[in-house]
């Protein structure tokens, strides 16, 4: 098996284009074929579909399950709303908490396994102080091959280990498709769609492990902001990416502490002294203020605490734990001797990066997926609904599939200007053209330490200036000396490219909001308050003429209202009476 | 430059299928798992009949690969290949027999119950349960005698799923099994009907001498249980196990108990912080003003959760 | 400006006397989201090219044969 540079260009031509098959895509694919069998659908992936995006080897529950008798799509609504400080467009938040209980329905006949009591119920479960979320998967290591079965059975032509690298936009600024080039032997593939749903995940390699392993992030590392970039390069709009994802986990093991599975059994997040210290009641920018906080106290470390419990409730635990999701955390623990039972685990925070899924950033959709360019979808962790775990990349996933299908059984297929494809040609080919030069993991290694030297919270101005100065630096050295010696480091030298984009719409988007907002997200030291006067509202970020410009956008009018009163419930639930 | 086909190409089954006489048995292995992997109903009989192979490898995958058909004929096949000699077979197919989804399938399964295995007997119980069909009632009800326990959580899980008044008796029963996961799952199953007669056997468990039944037991006395169910709950709250002790005080606050409001208050000073919110979170429900001074004492615990439930609570005393 | 080669351990290991690669097998590398496992033109075996793992688990989860273990990546161990 050599990893060869091979010449060869195809075009094909489709009605609805999917890229990125990790879990909103496949969805959204499969909801297009179905909403109407006629239409042409492709399935692209930079991976393989089977066991390719965040919940490659399964997932360990639904976080934000609106079943009826536990949660109303108003109460869901309304609490999204307060968790992400108001700057929620409630339409699409609205859409998916009235339709993601028939996506359950559906996930269940697809043999994904809920957790469920003895008579085959649904069981949720309690973790937030208000309504009642969380769906266990005992054995949620079945959802991927659930999935990968339906999208077979379809006939949904899938086209594995392609990555894209460009859309396509024909001369009105319509979508036209996307530009992709083979992993494995970098050949070309050009695909003219009416309509393209991107779906390629969050944007997880932007900071820098604490472990300094380029691939030991949070987020599935085929997740390098792709889709991010592509977005902006073709012109959509990107909201509040200075909302930055960072996620509490196991120290090193860089995973999910999972807080979700292990709290409903009576497992805490402690300080050093065995206490809990978070007064937050949702999984927010501020719980993350607070657990940094304690991390840099003379409390810290922080802890995951489960040695209280009873040692067949941990075990019960570990089950689950060490099965799915991230089944190596088991083994992480056992090389290093340590025990739930005995003692507590310590935690850190992540690296940052830009993910809808846990925070509230991403291209800006409407509730039907739709982007700021027309024909052109975006879905799960990339697009801009709040809080949408792995259930709103199904939801969102089904709704833009089904849009899409609508709009592509009715126009014709749009013109798009042949030069594109040869510029886009030279720029991809361009590291494999010379022999001598930097190759991708340092130029990524360089981009991501920049990223946590200068960007991470807390945010900074004069650092963040810096910070753009030496990113600019960097990039000047990837367009005149990135080298790709085999087609496989060729992919990782088009992931720096999308990496190096996303790191300078962070640092744009963070100095463009001067307050602080979102708890540690948007921590400004520089503007410490939150400034409800000027910036109730979503930062859009785009490219015009070839230049990255913000601006504000007013929020659409709540269609749940919140009261000043539950607002200020809120705070006060969340706002401790001691210091 | 050439052009190439960029989307996957799953093979043709008959061609696949002729691997399958391959002298090594590797060679039929990945040949299985080729035929799996082209998704189409077409190549079922040759999956059959690769199940009949004499390696027991390739049987293995047979085993693995029907769990992706979820029909009668995989069924069939499947509950022969749980006989299989060796365990890494019999144990693939007991997971695939749970994934098939036709109701017809049952009648595939029905007839292997009576197999002198446990194992067997466990596994097609299990592939039966989300089938629901009524034709497995007779068969589980049956092997709620049978001498293995977990032949009897899987027979008592078929009839639960179905959800029948008239197995009430059978489940009221398996409350007082010798095996205590038993017992746990039939205290959970009884929850779907609020008759006395269930509500008085989960009272009964709260009795139990395994703290895992008495704390599934509050949870669905919580559920399923009237305020004079009361009595048995606020003995729950003295229980020597803590999870016992804060599923009765979920279940209390559930059942809006006025009359536990005291006991309850008692645990406000629990050394254990979740206890104190449990308790804190129980008045809250209850709403009873009577409670507000208690609450107020622990507005600054050194527990966070305790004070944001205890913030709750008052909110909810008016 | 010469590369220079730079020697890491890699967290995935196979065992050569059960992967059936040379048999046709190739489901490892298929199913690994980064693509950093090949078959080896010299032993006809697979093998970890690329140390870029994020210690996921298709690729043990899904071999047939059980040839593969994933270990921790040493800088995180
Ligand atoms: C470790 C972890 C634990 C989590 N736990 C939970 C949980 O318990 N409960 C919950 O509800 N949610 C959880 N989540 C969140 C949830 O998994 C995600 O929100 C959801 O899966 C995102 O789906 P997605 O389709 O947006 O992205 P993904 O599923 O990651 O899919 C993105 C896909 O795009 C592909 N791709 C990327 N770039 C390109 C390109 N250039 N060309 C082609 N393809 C490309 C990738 O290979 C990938 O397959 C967790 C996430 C992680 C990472
Ligand atoms: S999956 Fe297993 S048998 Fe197949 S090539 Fe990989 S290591 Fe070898
Ligand atoms: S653990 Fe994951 S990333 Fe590492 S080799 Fe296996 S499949 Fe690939």
């Amino acid at each position: 098996m050599e990893d060869n540079f091979v010449e060869g260009l195809t075009e094909v031509t489709c009605d609805v284009l999917v890229i990125g098959g990790g879990t909103a895509g496949p969805m959204a694919a499969l909801k297009a074929k179905q909403r109407n069998p006629e239409l042409n659908v492709v399935l692209l992936e930079k991976a393989n579909v089977k066991r390719s995006g965040a919940i490659s080897m399964g997932m360990d529950g639904l976080n934000n399950a609106v079943v009826p008798g536990y949660a109303t799509p108003e109460q869901y609504t309304k609490e999204i709303t307060i968790a992400n400080d108001g700057i929620v467009d409630q339409a699409p938040v609205f859409k998916y908490a009235s339709r993601c209980f028939e996506i359950i329905g559906e996930l269940d006949r697809f043999g994904i396994r809920f957790q469920k009591n003895a008579n085959g119920d649904f069981d949720l479960k309690k973790v937030h102080h208000l309504g009642t979320y969380v769906l266990p998967m005992p054995n949620g290591d079945t959802v991927k091959k659930a999935l990968y079965r339906q999208i077979r059975r379809e006939r949904i032509l899938i086209s594995n280990r392609f990555m894209a690298t460009r859309l396509l936009t024909a001369k009105d600024g319509r979508i036209a498709g996307a530009i992709a080039v083979n992993t494995r032997s970098a050949e070309f593939l050009v695909l003219r769609a009416k309509t393209v749903i991107l779906c390629m995940g969050a944007a997880g390699r932007l900071g820098l492990p604490h472990s300094g392993y380029l691939f030991g992030t949070y987020e599935n590392p085929t997740n390098s902001g792709d889709g991010y970039s592509m977005a902006y390069h073709a012109g959509a709009a990107l909201a509040n990416l200075e909302c930055y994802q960072i996620n509490p986990l196991i120290k090193d093991y860089n995973g999910p502490a999972c807080a979700y599975v292990a709290g409903p059994f009576g497992a805490y997040t402690a300080n050093s002294e065995g206490k809990r210290f978070i007064e937050s009641d949702y999984w927010s920018g501020q719980m993350m203020q607070e657990f940094y906080n304690e991390l840099q106290s003379g409390k810290g470390p922080v802890f995951l605490k489960l040695n209280h419990l009873h040692p067949d409730t941990v075990g019960e635990i570990e089950q689950i734990l060490h099965k799915v999701e991230r089944p190596s955390r088991g083994r992480f623990h056992q090389a290093r001797g340590t025990d739930y039972r005995e003692v507590m685990i310590e935690m850190h925070i992540s690296e940052i990066g830009f993910c809808s899924g846990h925070s509230a950033s991403g291209v800006f959709v409407d509730e039907f997926a739709r982007t700021t360019v027309p024909g052109l979808y975006a879905a799960g962790d990339m697009a801009s609904v709040p809080h949408n775990y792995m259930l709103g990349a199904f939801t969102n996933g089904a709704i833009a599939g089904e849009h899409a299908a609508g709009v592509a059984g009715e126009i014709d297929l749009p013109e798009f200007d042949s030069e594109l494809v040869s510029l886009e040609r030279q720029r991809v080919l361009a590291p494999t053209r010379r022999d001598d030069g930097i190759p991708p993991n340092q130029l990524e290694y360089k981009t991501r330490r920049l990223v946590n030297d200068y960007l991470q919270p807390p945010k900074v101005t004069a650092k963040m200036q810096i910070g753009q100065a030496r990113l600019a630096e960097v990039r000047e050295d990837l367009e005149r000396a990135l080298v790709a010696r085999n087609p496989h480091e060729l992919m990782r030298s088009l992931e720096v490219s999308s990496i190096l984009d996303c790191a300078d719409m962070a640092a744009q988007a963070s100095l463009y909001r001067t307050e602080s907002r979102w708890g540690l997200y948007h921590n400004r030291v520089d503007y410490p308050d939150k400034d409800d006067d000027n910036w109730f509202c979503h930062t859009l970020l785009r490219k015009v003429d070839g230049r990255m410009v913000s601006e504000k956008r007013a929020i659409e009018p709540y269609i749940v209202p919140i009261e000043h009163e539950e607002r200020t419930a809120y705070e006060r639930l969340r706002v401790s009476n001691q210091a | 430059m050439s052009a190439f086909d960029p989307f996957e190409d799953f093979g043709d089954a008959e061609e696949i299928a002729e691997r399958l006489t391959d002298a090594d048995p590797a060679v039929r292995r990945l040949a299985v798992i080729d035929l799996a992997e082209t998704a189409s109903i077409d190549v079922l009989p040759h999956l059959l009949a690769a199940g009949e192979d004499h390696d027991a490898s390739v049987r293995l995958q047979v085993a693995i690969a029907l769990g992706e058909f979820e029909t009668r004929d995989a069924a069939r096949a499947l509950a022969k290949l749980v006989k299989d000699d060796d365990p890494s077979v019999a144990q693939a197919a007991a997971d695939s027999l749970a994934e098939v989804k036709d109701p017809a399938a049952a009648a595939e399964i029905l007839p292997s119950l009576s197999h002198p295995s446990a194992f067997v007997r466990a596994a097609l119980f299990r592939g039966l349960r989300a089938l629901r069909s009524s034709s497995s009632l007779g068969p589980a009800l049956g092997a709620m005698r049978d001498a293995d326990p977990n032949v009897r959580a899987e027979a008592l899980a078929v009839i639960a799923y179905l959800k029948l008044e008239e197995t009430l008796p059978s489940l009221i029963d398996a409350t007082c099994d010798a095996d205590a996961s038993v017992r746990a799952v039939a205290v959970d199953a009884l929850t779907f009907t609020t008759k006395a007669a269930a509500r008085a056997a989960v009272a009964a468990a709260l009795s139990d001498e395994n703290w895992q039944v008495r704390a599934a037991a509050a949870e669905s006395l919580g559920r399923i249980g009237r305020v004079c169910d009361a009595d048995v709950l606020v003995k729950g709250l003295g229980d020597e196990y803590w999870q016992v002790q804060q599923k009765s005080l979920g279940a209390l606050g559930k059942l809006k108990v006025q009359t536990a409001v005291p006991a309850i208050a008692q645990l406000l000073e629990s050394e254990i912080p979740a206890l104190r919110k449990e308790a804190a979170a129980a008045l809250g429900e209850i709403a009873d003003p009577a409670a507000r001074e208690s609450l107020m004492e622990l507005a600054s615990d050194a527990d966070p959760d305790v004070r944001k439930t205890v913030r709750w609570a008052l909110t909810k005393l008016g | 400006m010469p590369l220079a080669l730079s020697p890491t351990t890699v967290p995935v290991v196979v065992d050569d006397a059960k992967c059936i690669a040379d048999k046709g097998c190739t489901v490892c590398v298929d199913v690994c989201p980064l693509d950093v496992l090949r078959i080896s033109d010299l032993t006809g075996k697979a093998f970890m090219k690329f140390d870029e793992c994020w210690y996921c688990m298709p690729c043990e989860t899904d071999c047939p044969t059980g040839a593969v273990t994933v270990n921790i990546p040493y800088l995180l161990r």
